[in-house]
């Protein structure tokens, strides 16, 4: 019997008052970066926090402009929440399942930037393609 | 680019369908369910692309290939067996091309250029009984294979819970005399990776922690790794707070069994296993034998083969107690005997009762 | 010996020796002490209503006049823990399921949260009445070896079991292979001290009553 069929119920579905304590922690590492500090990650998945707390974290940061589909070994979704500097990454597998999710506070998440050796290597292809063009 | 610059281990992923972006979400997974500083993920993508590859033996000795199964197959092989991409697999039964005097020759040339470095990854348990004979490779015995291959190694993982703690060869009356490779290995760092077999990832989470920071990760009194044998099975249990009102489900696919109560009465071992299989759980965390609806057997504790029937109950006897009749029937006995004994000393007593008298009492 | 191995071991070879010779101690002392049998009473009979073994059971089940008031710990503390033990070994579900398994019956158990709450009543009681016997000086004066030995491995299982249950202290292997030997070791003591009085007292006021009945005296 799968877990979402079972019909209990769940002893932490309420908020537990993690989440809130857990946006201050944003504010604080957002606050350094913009003071010229380092970018920082914060992984959700250690973290004390219902799927209640999850949830009002997630619509309290909100949404912004900018929501990015990864397609890599599943499906990733990134998108930047309404504060700018602070990205929600979510990684799901193949089957759907959440594996990881972290709050980003960066200017845009590393995995979104191509990679030098990825960018030679495009770079390479792109010439040979032109080159069976012609 | 000239080919030396190009990352041997990217291209490989990529011809195998696998991204620098996947690997990087893969290790950034990996880092989280170890319990690593959120940045580690990053760290550990960059060590495991290194164009250094570390060389690791792996030794399998009297097992049944299931570790190796694990780590291979799990639901997305190539993720998994990724591990394998990062190391020089110098040296295994079953996925080694090579065979024979070759194979030996090869595992030989690994210990010596790499003497001091190379990892050692053991399968199985050891045969000590009548010299090793139980378990051979190239005619030479698991043991004397085991201590000339360590002696060069940087650090040594047993997988599995023959290798950890003996497992099933060791189980009653243990005819090969088999061993853990913790009882041999006295002078090497350690770890112990139990579970029959281990769950994937964390057999790839602990290679995948030394081979970033060049240390095992902290590990607990019996040397498993605390980030994922630290909790017992119970302690994650989502079916704990039917534990803990004392609903139980009597048998298998009964009412309380459908509606996903505790399966402590069908001898659930959870309350005494610690593994990562409640939070973690398998098949790329599809599910778990709880959660499909089967207890626990305790498959990571050493000696769980030992510990009495898998469908009894913890706070039943580990097996139906034996000699309650003779028992019965020797306190019937003794009690018998007694008795006679009492009442010979009760008629002994009145024999010989004497009445007192006026005399008796100025004595 | 790990955890494990200890668990194993006071599950199987401990369970074997601590039942057996609990079972063997329980037969031998009941047929020694029936088998003692009592001189028959050759005066005429002078039954009585409300004069009988039955009904020194039932009489008895209660304080005589005026003694709950004199030493009320000792009475109230008594029938608590009492009530409390018989509750919490034979309606908790682990433990029917411990019978079951030995002697083949069975029977609703009750909430495990309702157990929770008697054990802890329980463990109040027998503590009340421990210091209530070393406070009272005669009782001080009169209790033994025997007296806190028997105290001991009594108030013991309860304690560790509801550590286990708790899951508080130790970890969870230690803490149910230490409830499991508290038990196997009152077991072994259980016929040969003070406790058997669990298998003789009604036997011993059914027989008070019906002597008395005989001579025509309810007590």
């Amino acid at each position: 019997m799968a877990l979402a069929d079972i019909p209990i119920q769940a002893m932490d579905g309420g908020l537990t008052g993690n989440g809130r304590a857990l946006l201050i922690e944003v504010a604080d590492r957002l606050a350094r970066f913009a003071a010229g500090g380092e970018a920082h990650v914060i992984d959700l998945s250690g973290l004390p926090l219902s799927e209640a707390d999850r949830d009002w974290l997630r619509r309290e940061l909100g949404e912004g402009e900018v929501h990015v589909r990864l397609a890599a070994a599943g499906e990733s979704i990134l998108h930047e929440t309404a504060y700018s500097g602070v990205w929600w990454v979510e990684h799901r597998n193949e089957q759907g399942r959440r594996m990881s999710e972290f709050i980003e506070i960066t200017r845009v998440p590393e995995l979104l930037l191509a990679h030098p050796d990825d960018v030679i290597l495009g770079s390479e292809r792109l010439n040979h393609r032109i080159f069976e063009l012609d | 680019m000239p080919e030396s610059e190009r990352n041997p281990l990217i291209e490989r992923m990529a011809g195998e369908g696998i991204s620098r972006r996947a690997f990087m979400k893969y290790c950034a997974t990996l880092a989280s369910l170890m319990a690593l500083p959120a940045g580690a993920g990053r760290a550990m993508a960059e060590a495991l692309t290194r164009a250094a590859r570390p060389s690791v033996i792996w030794l399998s000795f009297q097992e049944c290939t299931g570790c190796t199964e694990a780590i291979t197959r799990s639901h997305s092989p190539t993720l998994e067996s990724l591990i394998l991409e990062t190391i020089s697999l110098d040296y295994h039964h079953t996925l080694q091309a090579a065979s024979g005097e070759a194979a030996e020759h090869a595992r030989e040339e690994a210990m010596k250029q790499h003497f001091g470095k190379y990892l050692v990854v053991v399968d199985g348990s050891v045969p000590m009984k009548d010299g090793g004979v139980y378990s051979t490779i190239a005619g030479i015995s698991n043991h004397d294979m085991l201590m000339d291959t360590v002696k060069g190694a940087a650090a040594v993982i047993a997988v599995g819970t023959c290798a950890t703690y003996g497992g099933l060869p060791k189980a009653r009356p243990n005819p090969t005399g088999a061993v853990a490779i913790s009882d041999l290995v006295r002078d090497k760092p350690i770890v112990n990776i139990p579970g029959c077999p281990p769950i994937p990832v964390v057999m790839t989470g602990v290679i995948a922690h030394y081979l970033t920071f060049g240390r095992l990760p902290e590990l607990d009194r019996l040397l498993r790794p605390r980030a994922f044998y630290g909790e017992t099975i119970h302690d994650r249990c989502y079916r704990r707070p039917f534990y803990d009102q004392g609903k139980f489900a009597k048998t298998f696919d009964d009412a309380g069994a459908r509606r996903g109560w505790c399966l402590f009465e069908l001898g659930c071992k959870g309350p005494v296993t610690y593994n990562a299989c409640a939070s973690v759980k398998w098949n790329d965390a599809t599910s778990w034998p709880v959660e499909s609806g089967h207890g626990c057997i305790g498959c990571s504790e050493p000696d769980f083969w030992d510990a009495g029937g898998f469908y009894r109950a913890l706070s039943l006897p580990a097996d139906p107690l034996k000699g309650m009749a003779a028992a019965a029937a020797a306190g019937v006995v003794v009690g018998a005997v007694v008795s006679v004994a009492n009442r010979a000393r009760k008629a002994e007593v009145r024999a010989g009762h004497e009445t007192a008298t006026l005399a008796d009492l100025d004595k | 010996m790990n955890e494990l191995e200890f668990l194993t071991w006071v599950r199987g070879p401990g369970m074997n020796i601590a039942v057996s010779i609990f079972v063997l101690g329980v037969l031998w002392r009941l047929f020694e002490i029936y088998s003692l049998g009592r001189k028959a009473d050759l005066a005429p009979g002078r039954e009585r209503a409300g004069a009988s073994g039955w009904h020194t059971i039932g009489r008895r089940m209660l304080p005589p006049p005026g003694m709950v008031k004199r030493s009320p710990v000792s009475y109230i503390g008594g029938y608590v823990f009492h009530i409390g033990l018989f509750l919490i070994v034979f309606f908790f579900a682990p433990h029917i399921k411990l019978v079951e398994d030995i002697v083949g019956l069975s029977w609703p158990a009750l909430p495990s949260p309702v157990i929770d709450a008697v054990t802890m009543i329980t463990l109040a009681a027998m503590v009340a009445v421990l210091i209530d016997r070393i406070n009272h000086p005669v009782k001080r004066f009169l209790s033994g070896f025997e007296d806190w030995f028997t105290w001991t491995v009594t108030f013991l299982p309860v304690l560790t079991g509801y550590l286990a249950v708790k899951h508080l202290g130790l970890p969870y292997t230690t803490l149910l292979s230490l409830h499991i030997l508290s038990v196997e070791i009152l077991l072994i003591v259980l016929p040969f001290t003070k406790l058997f009085h669990a298998f003789t007292t009604f036997g011993s006021r059914w027989y008070t009553g019906k002597i008395h009945g005989h001579r025509g005296v309810p007590v």
